[in-house]
């Protein structure tokens, strides 16, 4: 067993660095960009069947929520188990938007007003129904919410497991405090009945066909932003914090300021991620803010390979394109399968299904060794 | 009985010597059931009301047999006791004739029979006293709800000493509740104002919250609480009971909080041992609580079917049971796949979350996901009410105990054994530790197992307390990291006092602002207390 796995690993040890990988992020950005325009074209032209184009836009916001993480993860070593706030926030603001649109158009007000006896929304929607304000807040609250948590816990060094644990703590607060009636947010049954998105009606086939396309892009452009980053200054110091903070601390490097910087963006794009996946599903409730949609972000990137921004793109449309797919045909079998591939990758290919092609190669070795001794 | 036995002895004794005045406690009973028919049979309403009253009364002096006087009032209740010309009375009811003073069966009567007329006010006494008498001479029969309403109905006149008698005959507590408020509405309204003021101090003796409702009531009704005498009593009592139900409310919540803090110190303590000694967080840990508490539905099962006389033990023959399997998932956990991971700490908590996956499906698939049934041991059952509504329930002592115990063993293990040395040298310096020979693989080994084993006792512990399914190690996990992350790493006495903190903060915060806002401001507390305390209130001083 043991020689198995030190063969596999020499085998993977012996890949190209992060540089390399950054460069192939910018060209599958440049893919994605032309499948945007086909799905917009396909979609539009009825060359494609709603449900399939609305399905490729809700993966696309997966993979980069899984970008997202990767930033933080893959390259400043710091693991969030609790992304699914951002991506909530993102979520809730663009409900509360088309929330406020739709009242504002028909009249009637959404159920949790009706099953909380309230004749106005609450004072936090003014102004939503314009969607540049709209945009705006989502950018400032995501992007404000994580400045406040990595200002206080980068600042106290807490790092590793224990930044995790706290994260997920957070995002399952977060979760009870939606679940209640009071809040204005719709409680557990969450926020539904979007009418019209920017004056198109949300169900017609030309706007899932535009958000898809959106979604695509959206994620072509993380992916490029992100690939940037990485080879810059600022992601060879997020390097350098993964591999010895204390180090990069001694050489005279602030990190505070370089993890609160990776943490913001990071939070920002699954925010925007949250925005474009609403109104493709057409509700938000709680259930998103749950630790295991959190976790499964972690699973994403675990199993596409860390730190190369393709893997966890790749790993983020992989498993939730199996997950739909098994979902429908096999809901019992799916928990089972996702937990062994998850135990199988981590502990076999520690960067994920990229190292498969070295750990198949590391094994055969092994073979070819003991068939020859 | 004993009372009828010992009548009846007194009065085969009479029958053999012929001596009268033996047998005068038994003559007194038939001159008083004479009376008493006589004057059930006038039609003057008071006559047969003050003739309930004190059937009612003899029979709380133990003079009446309370079976006759239920017999008796149930003929009067429905007209079969018939009175005639020149003393003839007679039970007659569907074709059967008897005596009404012996009951015994009598021959059919020629003389011209009628029963009295039951008025309005007569009925209310009869339905009364035959509520009564059925309570006392029957507390246990399906009838004794009915006859509780009955008296409720006409509490305004109900018998104070009889009730008394019912209240202590009632095995129900439920209903010797009720008929205790009963009795106390009668007496709180006594015409005497002596009685009435030693009623008033009686309840204040006893504060429950039952008490201050009934002495309220009182304090409301101005005909009854007019006197000023009365009117002081009242105040006093009240502001007595008050005390005693904010001391015991206090102590309640006390209790509750400790109980829940065990709950949390058992799951959270195999975590954090785990933690310290491999910086591994098992998120897994909830799971092994429910495998635990899964493991004693197995064993409770097993005995049910193989012996189910002892069936009330299962829950201590399931400890040794559900440790040891627990310890197995862990083995087995630590074997499989951690150990593959010391290197890369936030993998393992993928790892582990996928574990916990695996096992919530693996015990949904062969249990459903329905809540679990547990027996409640009889020495589980119930509590001891210590003062004012300040009930200790054995359930929730078990926990404490249980937890209790375990932090004793804990101690043991970590202070005074080979093993608990090795776990805290490797917890201090792993490499170090290695140096002079401690095989660090194998103190992992065992401690991983003794920390999940903790989990499956933690679970044990609940089982009587929580619900059970599958779900139910994610109700526990957060609390029990958010533990960790205060007690600090790997020490006892810092998951201990963390522990009882947040069980604490959680009891104290749930009635008033609710369970949500509870977990939330646990954890602004924990987010700003790491401000201060990065690592925990007890960090070990060793170098990481």
């Amino acid at each position: 067993m043991t020689a198995i796995l030190e063969s596999i690993s020499r085998e993977i040890q012996g890949k190209g660095g992060p540089a390399r990988r950054g460069l192939a992020a910018e060209r599958l950005a440049g893919m994605l960009v032309v499948a945007a325009l086909a799905i917009l074209v396909a979609g539009t032209q009825g060359l494609m069947s709603p449900y399939v184009v609305n399905l490729i836009g809700q993966v696309a916001t997966f993979g980069m929520l899984a970008i997202a993480l990767d930033l933080i993860w893959g390259y400043a070593g710091i693991l969030s188990l609790g992304h699914g706030l951002y991506f909530a926030i993102g979520g809730y603001l663009i409900a509360m938007h088309l929330v406020k649109v739709a009242y504002l158009q028909t009249g009637t007000p959404p159920d949790f007003m009706l099953f909380m006896g309230w004749d106005s929304l609450p004072f936090y929607y003014a102004g939503l129904e314009n969607f540049p304000y709209a945009l705006a807040l989502i950018v400032l609250i995501s992007g404000g919410v994580a400045f406040l948590f990595g200002l206080i816990s980068f600042r106290s060094r807490v790092s590793g497991v224990y930044f995790s644990i706290i994260t997920q703590a957070l995002v399952f607060v977060a979760m009870l405090l939606f679940f209640r009636n009071d809040t204005g947010f719709g409680g557990n049954n969450g926020m539904t009945g979007f009418t019209t998105l920017l004056g198109w009606p949300i169900a017609a086939p030309e706007t899932i066909a535009a958000l898809s396309a959106a979604s695509v892009l959206a994620a072509a452009a993380s992916l490029y932003v992100c690939a940037r980053i990485v080879r810059s200054r600022l992601g060879h110091m997020l390097v350098a914090i993964r591999e010895d903070e204390s180090r990069l601390r001694f050489l005279g490097f602030e990190t505070l300021w370089i993890k609160i910087a990776a943490w913001v963006i990071s939070a920002v794009i699954a925010a925007i991620a949250g925005m474009l996946y609403v109104p493709q599903v057409g509700i938000i409730n709680p259930r998103v803010l749950s630790p295991e949609l959190s976790i499964e972000i972690a699973v994403w990137v675990a199993i596409g390979g860390r730190g190369t921004l393709v893997g966890a793109f790749a790993g983020a449309i992989l498993i939730s394109t199996l997950k739909v797919v098994l979902t429908a045909s096999a809901p019992e079998l799916w928990p089972f399968i996702l937990s062994l591939l998850v135990i199988f990758v981590v502990v076999l290919l520690p960067n994920g299904l990229l190292d498969a092609p070295a750990a198949l190669r590391g094994w055969l070795e092994w073979r070819r060794q003991r068939a020859a001794s | 009985m004993k009372r009828w036995v010992l009548a009846m002895l007194r009065l085969s004794v009479f029958m053999a010597a012929g001596a009268g005045w033996l047998a005068a406690p038994a003559r007194a009973d038939g001159d008083a059931r004479a009376s008493i028919v006589d004057r059930l049979c006038t039609r003057e309403t008071e006559a047969r009301i003050a003739a309930v009253d004190e059937l009612l009364a003899g029979v709380a002096r133990k003079e009446i047999a309370a079976d006759w006087g239920a017999a008796i009032i149930g003929a009067a209740g429905d007209a079969s006791l018939k009175c005639g010309e020149g003393g003839v009375r007679v039970i007659a009811k569907s074709g059967r004739f008897r005596d009404p003073l012996t009951l015994a069966d009598v021959s059919e009567s020629s003389a011209k029979l009628a029963a009295p007329f039951v008025n309005l006010r007569v009925r209310a006494a009869y339905e009364m006293a035959g509520g009564l008498l059925l309570l006392i001479t029957a507390p246990a029969s399906p009838l004794a709800a009915k006859a509780a309403d009955d008296l409720q109905k006409h509490a305004g006149i109900a018998n104070l000493d009889a009730l008394q008698m019912a209240v202590e005959a009632q095995p129900s507590p439920d209903l010797a509740g009720r008929l205790q408020a009963i009795a106390a509405f009668r007496a709180l309204r006594h015409p005497d104002l002596e009685r009435r003021i030693a009623a008033i101090g009686k309840l204040a003796d006893d504060p429950t919250e039952r008490n201050r409702t009934a002495l309220l009531d009182l304090q409301g009704d101005k005909t009854a609480a007019g006197d000023p005498k009365v009117a002081a009593a009242l105040a006093a009592s009240i502001a007595s009971i008050d005390r005693w139900l904010q001391f015991s409310r206090l102590m309640a919540t006390v209790y509750s909080g400790l109980s829940y803090a065990s709950i949390l110190f058992m799951a959270a303590l195999g975590l954090a041992v785990i933690f310290g000694l491999m910086g591994v967080i098992n998120l897994a840990q909830g799971e092994l609580i429910m495998v635990g508490a899964y493991t004693t539905y197995l064993v409770q099962e097993a005995i049910r079917a193989a012996a189910p006389g002892i069936l009330d033990l299962y829950l201590l023959i399931a400890i040794p049971i559900a440790f040891c399997v627990t310890a197995l998932v862990g083995v087995l956990m630590e074997i499989t796949v951690i150990r593959h991971l010391y290197r890369r700490p936030l993998m393992t908590l993928l790892a582990t979350w996928a574990i916990s996956l695996l096992l919530i499906n693996l015990v949904r698939v062969f249990f459903g996901t329905q809540n679990l049934e547990f027996v409640t041991p009889a020495f589980l059952s119930g509590g001891e009410r210590i003062v004012g509504d300040f009930i200790v329930t054995y359930n929730r002592l078990f926990a404490i105990v249980f937890a209790l115990g375990i932090l004793i063993a804990a101690l043991i293990i970590l202070r005074r054994t080979k093993l608990g040395l090795f776990i805290r040298a490797v917890t201090e310096n792993r490499d170090m530790a290695g140096c002079v020979g401690v095989s660090a693989r194998r103190v992992d080994v065992l401690s991983f197992g003794i920390g999940s084993g903790l989990a499956g006792l933690a679970g044990l512990a609940l089982s009587p307390i929580y619900t059970v399914n599958p779900n139910m190690g994610t109700n526990f996990i957060v609390d029990a990291f958010m533990i960790v992350v205060l007690g600090g790493v790997g020490s006892l006495i810092g998951t201990l006092i963390a522990s009882v903190n947040i069980g604490m903060i959680n009891v104290i915060i749930e009635p008033a602002y609710g369970a949500v806002a509870a977990k939330v401001i646990v954890l602004l507390l924990i987010i700003i207390f790491i401000q201060f305390r990065p690592e925990g209130l007890f960090a070990p001083k060793g170098r990481r």
